[in-house]
C-alpha cells in the first residue's frame, strides 16, 4: 500500500515556518507602506481650470499668502479667491494671455471658476486655520513649499497622527507671529532654534493644543 | 535541490515586482484623487464654505438649466425617458452659499455711520481725520504698515512710489498705479485714500472684499499718509 501522504508533504511545515512570517511580515508592510496617507494623499495635484502658478506669483513676485487667501487670519477656511482678485492685476496685465481667457470669462459672466479642491479632511474632523495662525504655526509647516509650486500639492498626509504630533509638541513648529506666511522660515536654522515661544513678548499666553478627542471631532 | 525556478514562480516573482513598481512610493505625484480605504463618515451630508452645490444649479446658472429644461422637454414630447438624456456638460455650477436676500440687513451690519464706513462727513464731503474710536497709535501704523505690505505693495510698491513689482513683469501694467508722493495726492484728504480702497478709483479695482476689516482700512490709509509724510521731511531735511 502507498503511503497516504506523498514524500513532499514533509516539506509542508517547513514552508508554513519560512512562508509564514514572510508572506505576514509582507502584508505588514504593505498595510504600514500603502494604507499609510502619506501613500494615499501625499502628492495629489489635481489639474487646475487654470494653470494658475503659485511659483510665479507668490514666489517670483513674492504676493503674500493673504493677498488671495484673505480669510485665513479670521476664519477656519482659507478663503479660495474670487476672480475679481484676479482681475485686480489681470485687467491691467498679461490682458489678452489665452491662458487668463477662462478669468476674463468668469468675470464677464459672474460665474465661479470651478477651482479642484487639494485639501480635504474627514467631514467628521474638525480645523481651523485662525488658532493656528494665531498661535505662529506658518502655511509652510502644514502645506510645504507652495511658492515653488506650480501646481499646488499636498505635501503633509492632514492623519490623525500627524496633527497629534504637533499638538503634543508645538513648540517646536511656533515662529515669530509676524513671519506665519515667510515661506523661507527654516524650522533647522539657527535663527529658528534660538527662537523660543515661551520667551517672547509678543506673546500673551503659553500655547496648549487640544489632544483630547473633543477637540478635534467636535 | 532545484536550482533554477519554475516558469510559474518566475511569473509571480514578475507580477508581484510589477505590482510594487507600479504602485509608486510615498508621496509620488498623482492627479488622482485620494484613496479612501475605509470610507467611514469622511463624505458627510454637510456642505463646507465655497463647495459646489447642484440643488442651486437653476437659480446660479438661469440660461443652462433653462437649456436643459428645453432639452428634457422635447426628449419627452418624443416620448424619450428625460432622465437618460446625454446631456451637454456644464459650465457653470449651483453654490452652496448663498447671498442674503436683496433688500436685508443681517444684524450689526447697517453701517449707518459714515464717517467709519464711507470716510465721508455728514455733508458728504471727504473727511480728512480717522473716524471716532479709532486712535493713531504705533499699533494702528504697524497694523497698516504690515496690511499695506499685503494688500498694496504688490502695485504701489513699498515706499509707494507705483512701481510695485508686479507692475514690473509680464510686458508691465497697461496703466501705472499712482504714485502717493504726487502733490496731488499729498493733498488729498484721508478719508480719499479710504474710499480709494472701498470703491476703487479708476483702473484700480475696490479692494473692500479683501480688505473686510473697516479698522484695517482706516490703519492702511493711515500708513499711507505717513509713507507721504516720511518723504516730505527727509526732502526738507535735506534742502
Ligand atoms: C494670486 C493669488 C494667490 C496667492 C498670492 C496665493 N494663492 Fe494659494 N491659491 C490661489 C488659488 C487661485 C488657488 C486654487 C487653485 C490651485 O489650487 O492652484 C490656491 C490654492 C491654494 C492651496 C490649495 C487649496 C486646496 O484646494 O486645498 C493652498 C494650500 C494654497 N493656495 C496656499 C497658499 C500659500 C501658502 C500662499 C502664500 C505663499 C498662497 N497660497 C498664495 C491663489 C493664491
Ligand atoms: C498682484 C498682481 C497679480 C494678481 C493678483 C494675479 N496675477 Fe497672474 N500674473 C501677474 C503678472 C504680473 C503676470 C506675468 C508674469 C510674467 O510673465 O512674468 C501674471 C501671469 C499669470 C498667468 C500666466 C499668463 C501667461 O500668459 O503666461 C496666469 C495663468 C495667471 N497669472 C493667473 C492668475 C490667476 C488665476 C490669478 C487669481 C487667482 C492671478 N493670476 C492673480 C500678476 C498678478
Ligand atoms: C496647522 C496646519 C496648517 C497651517 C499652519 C495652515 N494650513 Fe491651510 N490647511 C490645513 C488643513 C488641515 C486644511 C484642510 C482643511 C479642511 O479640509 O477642512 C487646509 C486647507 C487650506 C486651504 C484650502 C481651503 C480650506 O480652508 O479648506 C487653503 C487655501 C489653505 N489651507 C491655505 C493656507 C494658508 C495661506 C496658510 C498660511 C497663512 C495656511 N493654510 C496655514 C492646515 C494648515
Ligand atoms: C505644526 C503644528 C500643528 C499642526 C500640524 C496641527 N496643529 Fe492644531 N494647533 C496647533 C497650535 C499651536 C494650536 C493653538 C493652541 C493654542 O492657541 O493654545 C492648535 C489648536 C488647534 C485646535 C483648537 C482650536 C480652538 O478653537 O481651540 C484644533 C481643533 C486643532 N488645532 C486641530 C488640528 C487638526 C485637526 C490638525 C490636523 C489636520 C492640526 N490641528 C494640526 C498646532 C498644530
Ligand atoms: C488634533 C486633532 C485630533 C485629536 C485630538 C483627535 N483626532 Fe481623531 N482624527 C483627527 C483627524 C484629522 C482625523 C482624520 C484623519 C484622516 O484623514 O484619515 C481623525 C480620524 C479619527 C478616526 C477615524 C480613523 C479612520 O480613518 O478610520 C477615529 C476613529 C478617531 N480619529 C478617533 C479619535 C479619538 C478616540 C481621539 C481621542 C483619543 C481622537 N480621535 C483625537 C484629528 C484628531
Ligand atoms: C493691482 C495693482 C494695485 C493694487 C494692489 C493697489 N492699487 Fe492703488 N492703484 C492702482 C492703479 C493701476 C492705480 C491708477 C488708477 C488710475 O489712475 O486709473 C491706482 C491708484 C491708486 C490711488 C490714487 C487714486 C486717485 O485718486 O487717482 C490710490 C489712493 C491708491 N491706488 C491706493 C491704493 C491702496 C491703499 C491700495 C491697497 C489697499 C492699493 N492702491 C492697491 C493699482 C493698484
Amino acid at each position: 500500500m502507498p503511503a497516504i501522504f506523498p514524500r513532499w508533504t514533509n516539506k509542508i511545515p517547513l514552508a508554513i515556518a519560512v512562508l509564514g512570517p514572510l508572506v505576514g511580515a509582507g502584508v505588514i508592510f504593505g498595510v504600514w507602506y500603502y494604507w499609510s496617507p502619506e501613500f494615499t494623499d501625499v502628492g495629489y495635484r489635481p489639474e487646475q481650470p487654470v494653470s494658475f502658478s503659485h511659483k510665479l506669483h507668490a514666489g517670483d513676485m513674492g504676493l503674500d499668502c493673504r493677498y488671495c487667501h484673505n480669510t485665513v487670519e479670521v476664519a477656519a477656511k482659507a478663503a479660495i479667491p474670487p476672480t475679481q482678485t484676479c482681475m485686480n492685476c489681470h485687467s491691467l496685465v498679461k490682458t489678452d494671455s489665452p491662458k487668463l481667457k477662462k478669468v476674463r470669462d468668469s468675470y464677464e459672466s459672474g460665474k465661479p471658476i470651478p477651482w479642484v479642491r487639494v485639501h480635504q479632511l474627514p467631514d467628521y474632523a474638525f480645523f481651523d486655520h485662525r488658532p493656528h495662525l494665531a498661535a505662529g504655526v506658518g502655511c509652510s509647516t502644514c502645506h510645504g513649499r507652495i511658492d515653488q509650486m506650480t501646481v499646488v500639492q499636498m505635501d503633509q498626509p492632514l492623519s490623525m497622527g500627524w496633527c497629534l504630533d504637533c499638538h503634543r509638541d508645538p513648540d517646536n513648529n511656533l515662529r515669530p507671529l509676524d513671519r506665519i506666511t515667510d515661506m523661507n522660515w527654516d524650522p533647522h536654522s539657527e535663527e529658528a532654534l534660538a527662537y523660543n515661544p515661551n520667551e517672547d513678548p509678543e506673546r500673551k499666553r503659553k500655547v496648549v493644543p487640544p489632544e483630547h478627542c473633543s477637540g478635534c471631532h467636535r | 535541490m532545484r536550482t533554477s525556478l519554475k516558469p510559474t514562480q518566475l511569473f509571480a516573482a514578475a507580477c508581484l515586482a510589477a505590482g510594487v513598481l507600479a504602485s509608486g512610493c510615498q508621496g509620488n505625484r498623482s492627479e488622482a484623487p485620494p484613496v479612501h480605504i475605509w470610507h467611514n463618515m469622511d463624505f458627510q451630508n454637510k456642505l463646507d464654505p465655497q463647495e459646489e452645490y447642484d440643488f442651486f444649479f437653476a437659480i446660479d446658472c438661469p440660461e443652462e438649466a433653462a437649456k436643459i429644461a428645453e432639452l428634457k422637454a422635447k426628449a419627452v414630447a418624443h416620448g424619450h425617458n428625460p432622465d437618460h438624456l446625454p446631456l451637454p456638460e456644464k459650465t457653470c455650477r449651483g453654490r452652496a452659499m448663498r447671498n442674503a436676500p436683496a433688500g436685508t440687513v443681517a444684524r450689526g451690519h447697517l453701517k449707518n455711520d459714515d464717517h467709519l464706513y464711507k470716510g465721508r462727513g455728514p455733508d458728504g464731503r471727504l473727511v480728512d481725520e480717522l473716524p471716532k474710536g479709532i486712535v493713531l497709535s504705533e499699533e494702528l501704523l504697524n497694523r497698516g504698515e504690515e496690511r499695506y505690505n499685503i494688500y498694496c505693495q504688490p502695485c504701489h510698491d513699498y515706499a509707494g512710489t507705483g512701481q510695485g513689482i508686479a507692475t514690473r513683469r509680464g510686458g508691465g501694467f497697461a496703466v501705472q498705479p499712482a504714485n502717493f508722493h504726487e502733490d496731488k495726492f499729498r493733498a488729498m484728504p484721508l478719508g480719499h485714500f479710504y474710499d480709494v480702497i472701498v470703491n476703487g478709483k479708476g483702473t484700480m479695482l475696490p479692494y473692500a472684499a479683501q480688505i473686510v476689516s473697516v479698522e484695517d482700512r482706516w490703519a492702511i490709509a493711515a500708513w499711507v499718509r505717513t509713507l507721504q509724510q516720511s518723504r516730505t521731511t527727509v526732502a526738507m531735511g535735506g534742502k
